[in-house]
């Protein structure tokens, strides 16, 4: 049944932040320059939400840092499948400019896996919103399959 | 047994069930588009809701392990059950007279509060912080609001009704606009329909009402722990309660038909509530911030509900 919805589910993601320590230059990219009305995600259907409840795609920002890594697990595993994950700039995945800081002590992708990966430091808007097209696209591989269930 | 198909048939698929669920999502549509070209950007298909109902369908429902789970299930789907029946119950004029007796505006008067009810169990249960703030939010404006639409329906009521008695049936209240022209040109109804035009957006919670749901203050208070199918209810309940009241305010103030062919007359009822949607809520919602809880409570006591009263008093005098 999921086969042939996958093109229309896909229309629909809802977007959610997810900080893991950033430090708040890829939130900025993402909450005022490309999910604002010059660049119009909705008219991919995307939507911001504010619980991780109700999110498709996640974006997800920053280095791990230890004293958010069990709230930022949490959170994440609060988001119902299927879910896709999008690393936002270079710190979720080699730790950017943190990358020897006590702070932290891996890399995002050893607890998380991420789907895409848009790199920069920040990353410019349209770089953000090619990651969230190619999200969707992952998202419809994943519906074809018919591997939506808990992973 | 031909009432008992009738009125099947009106709270499956005209005017109720799969018709309101389908205006619903139209309006929904249309308010997000034209929500979107106001704000100069390009904006969702008109079939987004759709797709949005359909996506959650295919998701994971998670319950919160310290949640109540029976009221947690039961909030969303008792709340559209019970906007599907009111939808059935709306009068649409020409086309479909509604429920006929004595009082049924009462019996509309107790069957609005229901998705208001749906919302504040669903917080309630959720065991969320968040949730029980919406719930308290909610419950505080909905007895602010409920003041003006009885103060409201007892003016077109006393408009319509003889001497010294008031119409307490939507029926009659019709009849007489289809007699004496629709309230809405009276000069004498035009403080009641003010007050219901401020009602509109404090029942759905948008723009300067949008208190209960606020998603930067409590993240959507109720709906905070709900995920898949239970949150495409609720969604579809808000879509459907959009249509009952939008009918609801058409069929009091302006439900004169074009004609006597039943589909001009539809598209002609739909033109209505689509012309009211985007004045109330729509142009509404993208021109307005949010008040505090207080504020709220203030426009409806004291703007609202006396300019209502005025009306009912006026139409009590000058009959």
């Amino acid at each position: 049944m999921f086969k042939s919805l996958g093109s229309l589910v896909t229309r629909s993601p809802w977007i959610y932040r997810l900080n893991a320590g950033s430090c708040n230059g890829c939130d900025v990219e993402m909450a005022t320059t490309a999910l604002i009305p010059r660049y119009d995600v909705e008219r991919l259907g995307c939507k911001y939400c504010g619980s991780p409840r109700h999110a498709d795609i996640v974006l997800i920002s920053g280095p791990l840092t230890l004293r958010v890594r069990d709230k930022v697990l949490r959170v994440f595993d609060e988001i119902p499948h299927p879910k896709v994950t999008v690393a936002v700039g270079v710190c979720p995945v080699t730790g950017g400019a943190f990358r020897d800081s006590y702070t932290c002590d891996t890399a995002l992708d050893q607890y998380i896996n991420l789907d895409v990966i848009v790199p920069g430091c920040p990353p410019r808007p349209q770089a953000i919103i090619e990651g969230i097209a190619k999200a969707l696209e992952v998202w419809k591989e994943r519906m074809e399959e018919g591997a939506c269930s808990r992973s | 047994m031909s009432n008992i198909l009738e009125a099947t048939f009106a709270l499956l698929i005209f005017p109720g069930g799969a018709a309101a669920l389908a205006l619903g999502l139209f309006l929904k549509g249309i308010d997000r588009r034209v929500a979107a070209r106001l704000q100069r950007r390009v904006g969702p298909p008109l079939i987004q809701p759709a797709l949005d109902i359909l996506k959650l369908c295919t998701k994971e429902t998670l319950i919160p392990t310290t949640a109540n789970e029976a009221a947690f299930i039961l909030a969303p789907v008792l709340g559209l059950a019970g906007v599907l029946v009111t939808a059935a119950l709306m009068p649409i004029g020409g086309v479909w007279s509604g429920v006929t007796g004595l009082g049924d505006l009462l019996l509309l008067l107790y069957l609005l509060p229901i998705p208001a009810m749906a919302f504040m169990v669903a917080g309630s249960a959720s065991s969320s912080p968040y949730g029980a703030l919406g719930f308290s939010r909610e419950m505080a404006i909905m007895f602010a609001y409920e003041m003006p639409l009885i103060a409201a329906f007892l003016a077109c009521g006393a408009r319509a009704g003889g001497v010294g008695e008031a119409a307490m049936s939507l029926q009659t209240i019709m009849n007489y606009q289809y007699a004496n022209g629709p309230l809405l040109f009276d000069p004498v109804m035009l403080p009641a329909l003010a007050a219901m035009i401020i009602f509109i957006p404090g029942t759905m919670s948008v723009g300067l009402f949008d208190i209960p749901e606020a998603e930067p203050e409590v993240i959507e208070g109720p709906l905070l722990e709900y995920s898949g199918p239970l949150l495409a209810a609720f969604n579809l309940m808000s879509a459907v309660k959009l249509v009952i009241v939008l009918e609801l305010v058409v069929a009091l103030f302006w439900p004169n038909p074009l004609g006597s062919s039943v589909i001009v007359n539809l598209i002609w009822h739909v033109a209505k509530c689509l012309i009211l949607m985007l004045v109330t809520v729509t142009c509404f919602r993208v021109s307005t911030g949010r008040l505090r809880l207080e504020q709220g409570f203030t426009v409806f006591v004291k703007y609202a509900a006396p300019l209502a009263l005025v009306s009912l008093g006026l139409a009590s005098i000058l009959r």
